[in-house]
């Protein structure tokens, strides 16, 4: 017995001692380049940063840039959650065939690589494109999108439309996420009987009795979320509003000429403003997240899904033409991808042209015939950058999330709180400014590291850990430590009391957790977009928007880009799919 | 403590904290430095070893296809590395951020426009190459031996035909006409803070200015009227030719807009349409005295290079007969060889015009006035 008590001692120190590693590991990589960014963006600029707060308005640019990320994020989570709420809606009350298979393809988006979206919307857009074909003018804004625009003389309304649906197309599994599974495991029985009482007796009275309690908090978390990411969203509005920029876009065109002394003082003033702008409200945001996922936990009843959905019958036609409709939209975009990726353009005399339709593109790409790396070559690279990655970040958030639970557990709630808000603040760093950090921060001061191939590994682990932590968290919650306490009672060492008694249940979450991160690696944008050009080490992401940054006059250019695209698709998707096999039903995944 | 304290100190903590930072020391190396007595830089400690691999900084240049790069591997047993920037200003902010440590050997594509910043900043060293047809226009912004010349061209405004014939539109005779209601947001400018042509075009402008005959107004008066005739400006030449122009090749790709007749692209650009589409173009250039920029694209050994004798056969490779005459068709401009042109196949060469009075500014003003050119721009039309 003493020999047990002694073991368990020692696992104890062993445990404490990985997970103050690992809240050191994770403050360091998260911080550190941006401590160092800050340093040198004040040294260059001669600024404080409480200063350049002040100067940030006196560039009409800034300004600029400030309403239309407020204006585009706000409306971006407001189309989601009216997209996303009835498709949530129908998911979940009603008997389906292939529920898990909706689901997966609903949720296909928010993995989806922002370029590959960004991508998927021009397409689909431009002259030529299915929208296109059915009247809808969003590029050229012509007919009543033109229209529009004459009588209110509101500048572009198409691009800014388009920006905003392929926000909600990025989004849409959030509200999903958020909100199908509480409805889906809803009592029926509450709503009967609630639909007796003078409180429920109308749809009014019951929408603001019950359904605004229950899922109005949800709506509110997702819609928040939606904000957040269309906030930082960097590679859809680089190609889809042209007149337009971002707080974060900007950043990232004025980035490369910051924080050299001497040079472009301009540059760094404007990227030490607006990020710790960006910061503040990007901060304000997480913590009203914060607070709305915690009223989120509202104790209802709840049976099984499968149960309740066979209590509520076959999925009404309404139902049946919303969820239709939101496959269809969530598919759009990647089949107009791939439609671009085999269409070729070529002269026939006179300034006429045609369309044919090939491999060539295809085997282009692969092959890297126009003077880029193949790419072949780019997803050989984007591969190991996303198992490094996720050889990182998994087992860094595992330990994170594990000692937030084990705070918990003995009752340090202010502490495993302010490890659990130190695991987000990556998300109130957005890409390109983790990019920016990393690249004023560590390489100038360190210029050898320039060199070093697993650099974009840093970015990605920084960014990919909150999703871990956020999806193993919630998941270790839930265990009921009987079985780790029986598996005690059994006499097993302390390993295997950890195997039989968490590791056994947390199986799903933790292949939840690295198909996310694989998938966000895979796809993973601004940060590489700031980076890799400080190496050769292109990845299937950055190659897809060199190709398409560049000169068109040969044909063969844009659909080697489209087919380029349409690999890192079917790349992220093969390994969305194999990770939703494990994903147990019902699972929001704490995301 | 509360949960929406914590991420506030957190940020006050960096905040405050980040003023300690400044205690710490660049620890990556020793930067050269500009001797102004001898003219002369100090060599650069080099930020990697010789392995055997030439590593070239350029950016999404068309210059160097695989088939190159596998000819010059066999001939020298050089293997080379590429590492792309985005445009020829990237190719200069990576040598300034790398300038205590050098990661690549050889740069390929800073323009006229840049090189003399390069040269002052001494990210260059002396070349030692041996080529001898090099065409005195190509030579005449620099010929020193800091940078060898290997392509040119001239940035000029380009139109669309179409519209000048189908709107009765006057062909521009000065660029005051383009202040004028039929051309209100009809020109895509790219921005002279992000894209070479753009600085090229930028840098025309202000010597079309001071040489023509009304002194009471310069480039900055014409970009502010530029402004209010709602130019639309892009960061880069890709977004002005592609997405706005109704000229080019940019109504056959996705995102194409079409809203502006008029950009800045090269002379010989309608010719390249031509060369892609059959001897066919309705885009043509606009031969203003002044208003167009001979740029010289150039490679350069850096200083803090690894593998130099890579990088000085790589430069006599690319400017051999074999390879440079295949400037029009691999990289879209001019060889830099004596008694060299574009190609007459579909047209290329019928509809390349070549400017007889570009804009005369020397790569030495350009150094000294450039930042304050861009403040001057940035104000008249950011703001």
């Amino acid at each position: 017995m003493n020999n047990l008590l002694s073991r368990n001692k020692y696992f104890n120190y062993f445990n404490i001692a990985i997970s103050l590693s690992a809240v050191m590991a994770f403050a360091i990589i998260s911080f550190a380049p941006l401590f160092f960014a800050i340093e040198r963006l004040q040294m260059v600029t001669g600024q404080s940063v409480i200063s350049s707060i002040s100067t940030f308005a006196d560039r009409p640019a800034n300004m600029d840039a400030l309403s239309f990320t407020i204006i585009e994020a706000s409306v971006s989570a407001l189309a989601t959650v009216l997209i996303g709420l009835p498709i949530a809606w129908h998911l979940a009350r009603g008997q389906w065939k292939h529920v898990r298979l909706v689901r997966a393809l609903l949720a296909v988006p928010f993995v989806t690589p922002a370029i590959v979206a960004a991508m998927g919307f021009l397409a689909l857009i431009s002259k030529g494109g299915i929208l296109w074909n059915f009247g809808i003018d969003l590029r050229l804004e012509t007919g009543f999108i033109g229209a529009l625009s004459d009588t209110f003389g509101w500048q572009h309304p198409g691009h800014f439309i388009a920006l905003i649906l392929a926000h909600a197309w990025f989004n849409l599994s959030l509200v999903i996420r958020f909100v199908e599974p509480p409805l889906a495991t809803f009592d029926p029985r509450w709503e009967e009987q609630l639909s007796v009482l003078p409180g429920g007796n109308t749809r009014l009275n019951r929408l603001r009795n019950l359904w605004i309690p229950f899922i109005g908090p949800a709506v509110a978390c997702a819609g928040m979320m939606a904000f957040l990411f269309s906030f930082t969203s960097f590679a859809l509005v680089k190609w889809l509003t042209p007149f337009s920029q971002t707080m974060e876009s900007s950043m990232a065109n004025m980035g490369g000429a910051a924080g050299i002394e001497g040079y472009r003082l301009d540059a760094s003033v404007v990227i030490l403003s607006t990020s710790v702008i960006q910061f503040i409200i990007l901060m304000l945001t997480l913590i009203l997240i914060t607070i709305l996922q915690r009223r989120n936990n509202s104790r209802v009843s709840m049976i099984s899904e499968n149960i309740a959905r066979h209590n509520r019958g076959k999925i009404s036609k309404s139902g049946m033409l919303i969820i239709s409709l939101g496959i269809i939209f969530t598919l759009a975009p990647m089949l107009s991808i791939f439609l671009s990726s085999f269409k070729i353009r070529s002269a026939i005399g006179n300034g006429q042209f045609t369309e044919r339709y090939s491999f060539d593109a295809w085997m282009a790409a692969w092959q890297g015939d126009l003077s880029y790396v193949a790419a072949s070559e780019a997803m050989a690279n984007s591969l190991i950058y996303a198992i490094v990655t996720l050889m990182i970040a998994l087992p860094l958030g595992w330990i994170l999330s594990s000692t937030i639970h084990s705070l918990e557990k003995s009752n340090k709630m202010k502490l495993a709180k302010i490890v659990d808000v130190m695991s987000m603040l990556p998300l109130a760093i957005s890409a390109v400014m983790v990019g920016l950090g990393i690249l004023l921060g560590i390489l100038r001061y360190n210029s050898n590291l320039f060199g070093f191939f697993l650099l974009p590994v840093l970015p990605h682990v920084m960014l990919t850990t909150p999703f871990v932590v956020r999806i193993m968290t919630p998941a270790m919650r839930a265990i009921d430590p009987v079985f780790e306490h029986q598996a005690r009672l059994l006499n097993l060492n302390p390993v295997m009391c950890w195997w039989h008694g968490r590791l056994s249940f947390l199986r799903g979450p933790a292949v939840v957790a690295a198909s996310l991160t694989l998938a966000f690696s895979l796809g993973e944008f601004g940060a590489s977009w700031i980076l890799v050009r400080s190496g050769s080490w292109d990845t299937l992401s950055i190659l897809v928007d060199q190709l398409m940054s560049r000169p068109k006059f040969d044909p063969m250019v844009q659909p080697v880009a489209m087919a380029t695209a349409s690999m890192l698709m079917i790349l992220t998707f093969i390994l969305f799919f194999i990770a939703e096999r494990f994903r147990p039903s019902g699972d929001g995944g704490g995301i | 403590m509360n949960t929406k304290l914590t991420m506030p100190i957190i940020f006050l903590l960096m905040i405050l904290t980040s003023s300690m930072a400044g205690c710490l020391s660049d620890f990556g190396g020793v930067e050269a430095t500009y001797s102004p007595n001898s003219g002369s830089c100090d060599g650069a400690p080099v930020g990697h070893f010789d392995d055997g691999v030439l590593r070239i900084l350029t950016y999404d240049i068309n210059a160097i296809s695989d088939e190159m790069i596998t000819q010059f591997t066999n001939q020298s047993g050089y293997q080379v590395e590429i590492i792309r920037t985005e445009d020829a200003g990237g190719i200069l902010e990576q040598m300034l951020q790398t300038k205590n440590a050098q990661q690549a050997d050889l740069m390929l594509g800073l323009d006229n426009t840049y090189l003399q910043t390069a040269i002052d900043n001494c990210l260059l060293q002396y070349q030692n190459v041996s080529v001898s047809n090099i065409s005195d226009n190509a030579l005449s912004h620099h010929d020193g031996n800091f940078a060898t010349p290997f392509d040119q061209g001239y940035v000029c405004i380009n139109y669309d035909e179409n519209y000048v014939d189908g709107e009765n539109v006057t062909v521009p005779t000065s660029l005051w006409n383009l202040t004028e209601p039929q051309w209100n947001g009809k020109i895509a400018f790219p921005s002279p803070v992000t894209s070479s042509p753009g600085r090229s075009f930028m840098i025309s402008t202000i010597d079309y200015f001071e040489n023509d005959e009304d002194n009471t107004t310069d480039a900055f008066d014409w970009w502010s009227q530029m402004k209010q005739n709602g130019a639309i400006l892009t960061s880069g030449w890709t977004e002005a030719y592609e997405t706005h122009y109704t000229g080019g090749y940019g109504e056959w790709t996705d995102g194409h807009i079409g809203d502006a007749a008029m950009t800045i692209s090269y002379c010989h650009s309608p010719g390249v349409e031509a060369y892609y589409s059959s001897n066919w173009t309705h885009s043509t250039s606009l031969m203003l005295p002044l208003t167009s920029f001979h740029q010289v694209e150039y490679a350069g050994i850096i200083n803090g290079a690894a593998n130099v004798d890579a990088a000085n056969q790589f430069i006599e490779y690319l400017l051999s007969p074999e390879i440079n005459t295949q400037m029009p068709e691999a990289n879209l401009m001019y060889s830099v060889l004596d008694n060299t042109d574009l190609p007459e196949t579909s047209g290329y060469r019928h509809h390349s015009d070549i400017p007889t009075q570009p804009c005369s500014i020397s790569n030495q003003r350009i150094s000294q006035e450039m930042d304050s050119w861009l403040a001057q721009w940035i104000v008249e039309v950011e703001f």
